[in-house]
């Protein structure tokens, strides 16, 4: 299921936290408390949570990046904080240093378990090191235009949300590339860069609080986070097509009309 | 989006009231008060102020009229012929085209009055010229006020028109008159639109709302047309014909089949004929209305023909992608009863929506849109599996999602241990370590000035096995090389006293070295011919080392050999091969040569008399100036100042430096 939250105020969610089928990273400090929280009931027990700063900032979602295989963390990230997120993170998960000059490596790279997005103007040893230790394929991509591919897509084994503006043809690609059905969308009422309004897995999703209903029931449904039993959705495609979503038909015609 | 509200538009007022309006305001803003002894230019500012004041209030009113009222070119076309329709579009134009003459006449009339009062020369006519400005000013006002008040009846007109949108969606109401549909307009909208069983009691057109599929709809009921030719029609008719021809809406053509409004069906038909080229592009209902009176089905087969016509006409207005639809083209239907009075309503909705969104998507625009309706589903790229992963623990907490009881979080210890500030986690608390007590160590970052994660390694017990196992190796094969050891070459009693003379040696030729160098700098270069102490000769050389019993003549040959034999003089024989003039010098010594050779020098000796300098001889000159030097021997030594220094007796003088530098000072400074 997706929930809406905000972290300290902001809807920008996606750029506080990093989360994958393994694990969780959120910014420390006492004041996010209640975003921990949120978090915390609804996946501690699954995987572990882990509060810590990288390179010192709490933009944690946007300076690191990973899978269920690793973590990887710009050159400016300090040796007490990989050493916190050693101790914090399962034997399983490697978690290694890049260094690469673009240090953002969360707006560089999107990546799920399988395969990995990157900028293009990424270094080759960088690209090499997320293919070992994230073990995944490489592709070097835009998205819309745009060379920010980890701010402008998201994407999970299941599905994937991509910047609005993106034409049919490369979403196409991009869902061949992936391996994944793709959709164009926003979130937070309305804002492009989709993967700093949310964080997702496999099985959750959290938006920022300005997230409308719509754009909940789009990314449950790309994102196939509906629970499977319910059996409302055979598949994404149904839903888009059918018109029997949550997306009601006068709602389409209002924004043709 | 441009908003037609023509509700907002500042009253006109007529022309007397204009008047005393900029006259009343212009007393009220400019100072009043002059006298006949100011200065001519203050008066003549004051009135020059009064007739500019006036003039700018005239313009600036004129103006708000010119720009307010809707410019007929520049507004919707529906508008526009409206406006044209009901008030004239000549007239209307030549009004404002009046206004704007006014204020230009004005202006001018306030330029050339300002100029003539540059020149008025006492307060009298300097008032005189005001009086006249003014004067002026109200005439040409006064002449417009017709077209003032012609204006204001204007705009009192369209601040009751009816608020159409001309780009929403439209449902357009037309036909007959007193075919019922105004009866129509009232049962499907709120709009209280005035119903009487007479002709022609809509005169103009209204608006009313009504929705469907929750979006707005504006409902237009028209007065009614008759069949006449266009230029017979009376503004009434030419509203509605007005709104169908420019508003793109959806048309219900109003039939009245009992006839009971004084038409026939087939006069009915020939106005839907005539006006037929107005619904070109529109969806176009055709609305059987009355059927309580006559149901459709008793018509007579005449009549039944003229309508199938009229359907067969109304289902070619706009070309759909599936063919001509018979659907929701001919309609019947009851105001009395309410028979079918909705289905109307909602199929002429349901047709236009279809409409404006078949346009729509032929638009640019709509590419922009399209992408986000699109769900992308991957083609396969190879027979790889890629699994989704979600963690058994998430699959257990689902199955038994009802069962689960709720989980104390990080924010109920947070509030049980005094709330927010007070209470500060540990991150510590969650870490996978091997032992438990191991996490709540502390680790230091910096020891002996060495970063501690430099040196971390997460193998470092392996390989420091490896290491250790390794060591042992090592020491256990030096303890057997140690053992194999041969014992060092023992040096016999001889050779360690030379060794030990070498050593010396050594040490004192460094020593020496060393001093050398130390004022090696500071001491001219001796060379080697001066050497006095002829330390590091050939023979010395030989004479060492043969006391040390070595034979010495290999040394010294080679010594001599290197050193660099005497330079060759000039050679006389040489000079004499030169020439004959030199050869009668051949026998003379080098020293006479050179002086011969050489021009002498015209400096005098400093003993040298020279007349007039007062000394007797050189002997007496020779003393003075040891005496001389003598004097200034000791202040030189001590670097005194002496009488030929420069001197500076005073650096600034008072008198240089003060006082006012009037006529005469400058060349003295």
């Amino acid at each position: 299921m997706a929930s809406r939250v905000k972290f300290e105020n902001s809807c920008e969610v996606g750029v506080f936290a990093r989360l994958t089928n393994a694990y969780c990273l959120v910014p420390a400090g006492a004041a996010s408390q209640g975003f921990y929280s949120v978090l915390e009931g609804e996946l501690a027990g699954a995987v572990p949570v882990v509060r810590t700063s990288v390179a010192g900032t709490r933009i944690v979602g946007r300076l690191c990046v990973g899978n269920k295989r690793g973590l990887l963390l710009p050159h400016t990230a300090t040796d007490q904080e990989i050493q916190h997120l050693r101790n914090s993170l399962p034997d399983e998960v490697v978690v290694k240093c890049v260094d690469e000059r673009l240090s953002a490596l969360g707006n560089c790279i999107a990546c799920n378990d399988h395969v990995a997005l990157t900028h293009p103007d990424l270094d080759k040893e960088t690209e090499e090191v997320i293919s070992d230790v994230l073990g995944v394929e490489v592709f070097r991509q835009t998205i819309a235009g745009n060379i920010l591919v980890g701010s402008y897509c998201t994407f999970t084994n299941k599905g994937g949300l991509v910047h609005p503006q993106t034409s049919v043809e490369d979403l196409d690609e991009l869902s061949t590339l992936l391996q994944v059905p793709m959709v164009a969308g926003t979130v937070n009422r309305g804002s492009e860069v989709v993967s700093a309004g949310m964080a997702v897995n496999d099985w959750t999703a959290f938006c920022g609080s300005d997230t409308t209903a719509t754009e909940v029931s789009v990314v449950e449904s790309v994102f196939r986070l509906r629970d499977p039993r319910a059996g409302a959705l055979g598949s994404v495609q149904d839903f888009f097509t059918s018109g029997a979503g949550l997306l009601p038909e006068p709602r389409q015609k209002t924004r043709l009309c | 989006m441009v908003q037609y509200n023509f509700k907002k538009i500042t009253v006109v007022p007529p022309g007397k009231d204009f008047i005393d309006i900029i006259l009343s305001r212009t007393q009220r803003q400019t100072p009043t008060v002059v006298h006949k002894g100011y200065a001519i230019n203050r008066i003549r500012q004051f009135y020059m102020r009064k007739v500019r004041y006036s003039q700018q209030n005239f313009y600036e009113k004129l103006s708000t009229i010119i720009d307010e009222f809707p410019r007929l070119d520049d507004i919707h076309p529906f508008y526009g012929d409206l406006l044209h329709v009901l008030y004239n579009k000549d007239h209307y134009k030549l009004a404002l085209g009046q206004i704007n003459t006014a204020r230009n006449i004005i202006a001018k009339i306030s330029k050339d009055y300002l100029r003539l009062l540059k020149y008025g020369d006492t307060l009298y006519r300097c008032k005189c010229l005001k009086v006249a400005a003014l004067g002026r000013m109200c005439t040409v006002v006064k002449r417009i006020s017709p077209s003032l008040a012609y204006l204001e009846q204007i705009r009192q007109h369209m601040a009751r028109l009816p608020s159409i949108d001309p780009n929403t969606r439209t449902v357009l109401i037309c036909g007959y008159p007193n075919v019922g549909k105004s009866s129509f307009m009232n049962k499907v909208t709120r709009a209280d639109v005035d119903v009487q069983p007479y002709a022609f009691t809509t005169k103009s057109l209204f608006v009313g709302h009504t929705d469907y599929k929750y979006l707005r709809y504006q409902v237009i009921d028209t007065p009614g047309i008759l069949d006449r030719p266009f230029e017979d029609r009376n503004i009434i008719e030419m509203c509605s014909i007005t709104a169908l021809a420019h508003l793109r809406a959806a048309v219900l053509f109003f039939l009245d089949i009992s006839g009971s409004c004084g038409y026939s069906i087939a006069q009915q038909a020939a106005l839907f004929h005539s006006i037929k080229s107005l619904f070109m592009n529109k969806p176009l209902v055709i609305v059987c209305n009355k059927t309580d009176l006559q149901p459709l089905e008793g018509l007579s087969e005449d009549d039944m023909k003229l309508v199938m016509e009229m359907k067969a006409e109304a289902m070619k207005t706009i070309t759909q992608a599936g063919g001509p639809n018979e659907e929701g083209v001919l309609l019947t239907m009851s105001t009395l009863t309410d028979d079918g009075v909705m289905a109307v309503k909602n199929a002429a909705c349901e047709r236009l929506l279809e409409q404006r969104v078949d346009v729509k998507m032929k638009s640019k625009k709509m590419m922009d849109c399209l992408n986000r309706f699109h769900v992308a589903v991957p083609k396969p790229r190879d027979n790889k599996e890629r699994p989704v992963c979600i963690p058994q623990a998430v699959l257990e907490a689902r199955a038994n999602a009802a069962a689960k009881e709720k989980k104390k979080l990080e924010k109920d210890i947070e509030n049980e241990n005094g709330g927010a500030g007070v209470y500060s986690a540990s991150l510590k608390k969650h870490y996978i370590l091997a032992n438990d007590e191991w996490k709540e160590d502390i680790l230091p970052e910096i020891l002996d000035g060495h970063n501690v994660a430099d040196f971390l390694d997460p193998d470092i017990l392996v390989r420091c096995e490896e290491l250790e196992r390794e060591e042992g190796l090592r020491l256990e094969e030096q303890a057997a090389e140690d053992a194999f050891q041969i014992d060092g070459h023992e040096l016999t009693q001889e050779q360690k006293e030379i060794l030990a003379q070498i050593r010396k040696k050594k040490a004192l030729l460094i020593q020496e070295h060393r001093m050398k160098k130390r004022t090696a700098e500071s001491r001219p270069i001796v060379p080697r011919k001066f050497d006095k102490d002829r330390k590091f000769t050939t023979d010395r050389m030989g004479r060492q080392l043969s006391s040390m019993g070595v034979d010495p003549s290999a040394a010294m040959n080679r010594a001599r050999s290197k050193s660099r034999g005497r330079k060759r003089e000039r050679s006389l024989s040489r000079a004499a091969a030169d020439g004959d003039s030199m050869e009668i010098d051949g026998q003379q010594s080098n020293k006479k040569l050179r002086r011969t050779s050489r021009s002498r020098s015209r400096s005098r000796a400093p003993e040298e008399v020279i007349p007039g300098e007062g000394f007797k001889d050189s002997e007496q000159k020779k003393k003075a100036i040891k005496k001389a030097k003598a004097s200034t021997r000791n202040r030189n030594k001590e670097a005194r100042r002496g009488e030929a220094d420069r001197v500076i007796p005073t650096l600034k003088p008072k008198h240089l430096f003060s006082g006012k530098r009037t006529l005469g000072k400058t060349s003295r400074r």
